[in-house]
Order: structure tokens, then sequence, then C-alpha cells
């Protein structure tokens, strides 16, 4: 017999081997040591756009530009606290007063593609650009830039802003573009970089793998590693597999994993917790006819049962959430207004008049959303709510709540989410601003009040003001029903214990930095 | 009269002769599937699976959606057979739930792919030239699509789902049924049964529904018993890839999926969900083998 002009045993063999490839092409091949100038590092997803005004951001995106992109400054630690320092590309940088932070390029960084000296007026391009963008929240206290001469400028504030270094500068958004090479290709660039000036220059294989080698045009201090490879591997497992197998030097693990070694960690191996600045969440789209009554959004925040999640798709390695400023910050808080109470959930689906609701949950298609989706399908049913599970690949889930790209934000109805933040807690609270309702504000609730303490928290430097307007923040944002809080997932590596790393606060690798 | 009689006498002996060498043929291929041992171990595997699939709720120990989490993945243990999985879930009960999955696919799969194929196959033969030339235009274009990747084409545009593998299977499988019974029917049609029919203005659609399809249909029936491991190991294969049935759904290759990923924690998912998919598979291999070499004489003369 024959199937698609196969044999059946030709068949057979065709979909086991196309299976053991598929497997196959998520683990890399060659074996890397981190020894002889090599660091193998594995990236969890490919890259969707290393332009830092209309990224999603994060991991591994903010990885790479920190190798082949200028910056100001960059994170270090003092004491295990995340501060800032100046990066490699200047010869100075100071905060000379509040409102005014002035710099000094180093000369002769150059450009890639004859795109001429790094310069002032790159750096003024950047931010000014920055302000306008996508994420403009991270830059709504910046005012403009001076330019003094080719190298040096200030960057002016509108208002005093102390996270101004931590919170913008030092993270993925600090990061300066070319002006000409920018200009040159109409404003925006996803992966294709214009230009780029860095102690790497970067290889993409779509899909496949990042490769960063030394560029040869780079005279500022000189990274450890001679090259980088960095391989996509998207399964958790398959990445535990093949560090353990020695093919790569470091690998974000998932919290099974993470479990697991800490019963017995692999040989010659140490595993290193980068940061826990992730908030995750169940999200409703308030303006869903189906979500629109807040009993049914509340009966559902009453319907989870969080800790199970933890349990199941953590393995109880993450912290409970109970709002969206992260552990260690100032602003945490310590509990919710709602508990788990399917009861109480029933009860007001009954008050609601709601039966036979059946609801689409959105979420990224990966072990533990899966797990955790799951659980909340299980829980959602016990007081009468039937949910479909749609998982997605990260390209059209990174765009579903998005106007500008498509319609789907219109069918949302739930779904799981999780964003990083930096490490101060208005980095959280920038999504959910009013100007963020059909960008990154999927769930589409504004509030007056929100508003006006969003501002009051970026004027305010007090660390107990600004505690307690943290806190009325997240109470607001709970009091729409939008939202079940869900864990804090730390970030967990696992890497060969003759490597030195440095991390972000929200996560990502900064692999210039690594050192052996 | 006593001529005709004669005659009547030489026809009612040539009936029995009929009836008897039928019989004697129907009890030769009984004794040649009974002694077909590899065959009867498929049908005994096969039985196994259609029983166990369709009375999954007494076979079960569990309910397979039930979650336990203090108790997920621990291994077997009196209560749970085949231990529990990341969510606590009764392995063995999700496998036996599974079983309804790749039952499901590969009867409505099967099914509606050999009818479609049979359908299409006869009118490709039988009718015009032209349709012949168009129908065989798209038998080779679905097949110059490799399964694995037309489901993966389906997934992106329209998302995972069982009725979407279904779709895949039934898409991909009807060229090869629809080919075996265009070359059965091209060989029919000039036999001098069909010629006489046709000359006393037979209608075409008559012709091929009493006289073509009962010729045809047998070496489809073997083909299909054949094609259902094929189309089990594409839903399993499909599922292990998250391109097939959604959570909560328990289905062999998602049950292969989950163990994979908590392999180094415990392997008894993976045995648990491979063992079924292996026996299921051999199981219907070995049967349609058998029922081939007993249908095929060019086979048995062979041996």
């Amino acid at each position: 017999m024959s199937i698609n002009g196969l044999s059946r045993r030709a068949l057979l063999q065709s979909i086991a081997f196309g299976s053991a490839l598929t497997v196959a092409s998520s683990i890399p091949g060659i074996s890397f040591s981190s020894s002889g100038g090599k660091l193998t590092v594995r990236f969890n997803r490919d890259m969707d756009s290393l332009d830092p005004g209309y990224y999603v951001g994060g991991h591994p995106d903010n990885d790479v530009n920190w190798c082949c992109m200028p910056a100001l400054v960059h994170y270090d630690y003092v004491d295990g606290m995340a501060v800032w320092a100046k990066s490699p590309f200047v010869d100075r940088v100071e905060v000379v007063s509040p409102t005014r932070i002035e710099f000094k390029l180093k000369s002769g960084l150059m450009w890639s593609n004859g795109y001429g000296e790094l310069t002032s007026e790159d750096v003024a391009f950047s931010y000014d650009r920055m302000a306008q963008s996508e994420w403009k929240g991270d830059y709504v206290a910046y005012d403009r830039t001076e330019i003094t001469d080719k190298y040096s400028g200030a960057l002016i504030l509108k208002q005093a802003f102390a996270p101004f270094m931590t919170q913008t500068l030092s993270s993925g958004t600090g990061v300066i573009i070319s002006k000409k090479a920018t200009e040159a290709v109409g404003g925006k660039f996803t992966n294709d970089v214009p230009a780029t000036c860095g102690p790497y220059v970067m290889e993409w294989k779509q899909g496949q793998y990042v490769r960063m080698t030394r560029n040869p045009e780079w005279t500022g201090t000189k990274p450890q590693y001679d090259e980088i490879y960095c391989p996509i591997v998207t399964e958790d497992s398959a990445a535990a597999l093949a560090y353990e197998a020695g093919e790569l030097d470091v690998a974000q693990i998932s919290s099974d994993t993470y479990a697991r070694y800490l019963k017995q960690v692999p040989a010659d191996s140490k595993l290193t917790v980068a940061g826990a600045l992730q908030y995750m969440w169940l999200g409703m789209n308030i303006d869903n006819p189906k979500m629109k009554d807040i009993r049914v959004r509340q009966a559902i925040q009453h319907a989870v049962d969080v800790s199970a999640i933890n349990q199941g798709a953590y393995s109880g390695t993450a912290e409970l959430s109970s709002g969206i400023v992260c552990p260690g910050l100032v602003g945490k808080r310590n509990q919710t207004g709602y508990s788990y109470n399917p009861a109480k959930a029933k009860a007001l689906l009954d008050e609601a008049g709601v039966s036979g609701l059946s609801l689409t949950l959105r979420t990224l298609n990966n072990q533990e959303r899966i797990l955790a989706s799951t659980i909340i399908q299980a829980n959602l049913a016990a007081i009468g709510i039937a949910v479909e599970i749609m998982p997605l690949d990260s390209g059209p889930f990174w765009e579903m709540g998005q106007e500008s790209k498509g319609d789907t934000w219109k069918d949302m109805e739930i779904w799981l989410m999780r964003y990083g933040s930096g490490p101060d807690p208005y980095g959280a609270f920038q999504w959910f601003v009013r100007d963020q309702v059909g960008i990154w504000n999927w769930e589409r609730w504004s509030s007056d009040e929100f508003e006006k303490l969003y501002v009051e928290l970026v004027a305010v430097s007090e660390a107990e003001e600004r505690h307690k307007i943290a806190i009325r923040m997240q109470e607001i944002m709970e009091e729409t029903g939008a939202y079940v809080f869900l864990t804090h997932e730390p970030e967990v590596f696992v890497h060969r214990d003759n490597i030195s790393p440095r991390f972000a606060p929200s996560g990502e690798t900064m692999l210039s930095y690594f050192k052996a | 009269m006593s001529e005709i009689a004669s005659n009547k006498a030489l026809e009612s002996a040539k009936k029995d002769q009929d009836i008897k060498g039928h019989m004697s043929e129907s009890r030769e291929k009984l004794s040649l599937f009974l002694n077909n041992r590899l065959g009867m171990f498929g049908l005994m595997l096969v039985v196994l699976f259609f029983v166990s699939a369709i009375f999954a709720p007494y076979f079960a120990t569990h309910d397979p959606f039930l979650m336990d989490i203090p108790q997920r993945m621990s291994g077997p243990t009196l209560e749970h057979w085949a231990g529990t999985d990341q969510l606590g879930r009764d392995t063995y009960s999700r496998v036996i739930y599974g079983g309804r999955v790749a039952l499901k696919v590969a009867a409505i799969g099967v099914s509606i792919s050999l009818f479609v194929g049979l359908l299409l196959g006869m009118l490709a033969g039988y009718g015009p030239r032209w349709l012949d030339n168009f129908l065989l235009l798209i038998f080779d274009s679905i097949r110059s699509f490799p399964t694995i990747v037309l489901a993966l084409a389906a997934v992106a545009l329209l998302g995972p789902s069982l009725e979407l593998v279904l779709a895949v299977v039934i898409v991909t499988s009807i060229p090869g049924y629809a080919r075996l019974a265009r070359t059965s029917t091209l060989a029919l049609k000039n036999t001098e049964f069909i010629l006489a029919e046709r000359s006393l203005g037979a209608h075409p659609a008559i012709i091929m529904w009493r006289h073509i399809m009962p010729n045809v249909i047998g070496p489809l029936l073997i083909l299909a018993a054949m094609d259902v491991p094929v189309v089990v190991t594409i839903e399993a294969g499909l599922s292990f890839l998250g391109l097939g049935v959604l959570p909560p759904t328990a289905s062999w290759g998602t049950i292969l999926n989950e163990g994979y990923l908590v392999i180094r924690d415990t392997p008894w998912p993976i045995i648990a969900g491979g063992i079924p998919l292996v026996l299921t598979t051999l199981g219907f291999t070995f049967l349609g083998e058998a029922l081939r070499d007993v249908f095929d004489p060019r086979l048995r003369k062979g041996k």
C-alpha cells in the first residue's frame, strides 16, 4: 500500500525520521566547550526583533543587543544588588543632578556597514526615538539629549526619576542605534540590523542559531570568548539533556529540571538564579462580551487554585504572586483581595445569571504554560465554565493583543501572560496605563486614579511613599477583575562551574561579561 | 421434454457444484487465516484495542482528567498501575482513554478515505479521459505534500485540533485508495461482462455500483486494514509534536510527549504510552498482512 507516494514502510520510516529530526533539530549537534574561547549558550526561542523601540524584549533580543550594540550603561552587581555601571562604550557617565546625566563616548568606535563612528548624535537620535516608540513608557521622564560635541552630551529629564539609570538606561531599551543606518532603512528594522557596533558581530540562522564572533573593528575592552554560539533549543527537556551531554555550557532550565537539579546538580556545574523579576497572570479582556460582567471576572479570580499551579506546573519552585511588583522590590504585595474559593466563584456566576459559559484560553505553547492552563481548565470546569486551551507559538502569541497586528484582540477572552520587570516597580506598571490599551494592556481597562498614581510613582523618590502608591495601583488592577495573579518564576540557569556568568535582573544573559 | 429435464438437472448440478466450490474456497481461506499465527495474534491485539477503546470507562481505574497534584510523577502502585503524570493523573486510565482517540481517528479517517477514494477512483477509471487526467492531477498534487508538512501548514493556519488531524489523514490517504480503485476499474472496464452490460444499455452508475465496486472493494479493504496502523501513528506523531488533540484530552501521542518531557524524572508515562502504540500498530499490520495473504491468490501461489 502507499500513501502520498510512499510505501507503508517508507511512510513509517519517514514519520520516525521526521520525529527524530524534530527532536534532534532542537538539540545542537556539535559539542562545544567553554574552553578554547568558545561558549555555547542555549537560546530558548528565536529572536523576534532587535529594534529596541518595537521589539518584544527580554530574552534573547536583549542578550544579543548587549553583545552587538552600544549602550551608555550596563547592569553590574554590588553585594548582590543590581546597580548601573558605565559600559565599555563610554569614558564617562555621571548623574550630575536628578535631571541631568552627562556622558562622553569613547572615540573610534565604528558602526558596521560603513556608517561611520558612534557619536552623541546617535545617542540623541536613539533616545528621542525611544520616547516616541512602543516602549515610550521606559522614557516617560526623558525630555531630550543635549549634544555638547561629537562624543559628549547630556540626557535631560523632565523631572527627577531615580530609576532612570537602572530601569531605563541599563535595560534593553537603553541600547543605542545608528542614526544614519536606521534612517537609511526607513526608521525601523527587525532582525536585519542595519549597523552594529560592539565587541561581537552576529550571524543568525532563523530557527537554528545565533553565532557571535569577535568584531575585528572593536577597539574597546576585549570580552573573554572568541565565539559565542547560541543554538535555539526551544524544548526544555532537550536543553537539559544537551547540557548533561556536554553540548551546552550554559542553559536556562525549566522548573521541573530545577527541582531535579536541586536534589543533584550535574557534575562540574552550578545553578544560578538570575532573578525572579517575572510576573505571570491570567488576563481577561474586559471588552469581550463574555467578560463584560465584572462578576464573571471575579468568579474566575476565586476559581483558580494558584497553589496547584505552582506545584503542578512549576514543581513548587516559583513564588506565588499577589500583584505585578516582583519579590524584593518596593511595592511588593503580600496577599490578594480574593482567594481560592470555588463556592464563592459559583455564587458569583449564579448572581451574574451566567451558565454554560465557554471560553478560549490562549497560551504560549510550552510545557509549563500548558500544564498551568490545564489546571485552570479543570478549576473553571468545576464552576461550570468550559475552557478550550489554544496553544500558540511565540509569533502569533505576542501579536494577538496588539491592535496594530490584526483583529485577534477582539476575540481574546482569557490568556496566560508573563512579563519581565526591571529592578524598579515603575517598570511593571508602565504596560497598564491608558496609552497601552491595544498595545500591551490587553485587558483593555483604564482608570483615572491609576493614571494619576502612575505619574506620582514616577515623580516620588521616597521609598515608603512609592510602596503605598504601588500597592494601591495593584489594588486597582485587581478590582477590575481582569487579573488572576499567578507566580513570579525564577530564571534559573545551569552552567559549568568554571564559568562566571552575569545576568540582567530580569534574567537575560550579559554574554560579553561572561568569564571563564 | 426429456432433453429439457436433462438440461435443468445439469444446471442444478452445476449450481450445487458452484456453491460447494465457493464454500470450499471460503473454508480454505478461513483455514489459511486460522493457521496464520501472526495473523491470529494480530487479530487478538486488534480485538483488544477495539474492546478497550469502546469500553474504556469499564477498563479505566480512574477519571483520566482527575488531578492529584501531591501524587504527581509517582511510579506504579496498586492504586495507579502505570504511575501518574505531571498533574497526578492516572497514566493507565489516560492510556485506555487515549485508545479512543486512536480508534476515532483510525475508524473515521480510514472509512471516509476509503469511501471517497473508492468513488473517485472508479470515476477516474470508468469516466472520460479528461476526468481521469484531472483527478490524477489532484491525487498527485496531494501526494506531493508530505503528511507532516501538510499538517504543520494546516495547524499554522487553523490551530491544533483532533478534527484537523482527521482532515489531514483523510486528505492525504484518499489518493492511495483512489489510485488502487482506478487501476482495478481500468482493468475491469473492458471485460466481457461489463461490455455486455453496456451493450444492454445499463447506466454507468449502475455498472459501477453493481459490477465494478464489488470487484474493486476487496483489495481496498485489505489496504484499509493495513492503513489503520499508519493512521494511528500519524495521529500519535502529530499529537506528540503538539499538532494534534488539545489538552486535557488523552492521546497516546500527547502521553508520549508529556512523558518525554519528564523522562528524567519518571520513565513510566513513556513506557505506558508507547506499549499500546506498538501493540496496536503490530496488531493491525499482522492482521492486514494475513488478510492479504489469504485473499491475494498470487501471493498464495507464490508460497
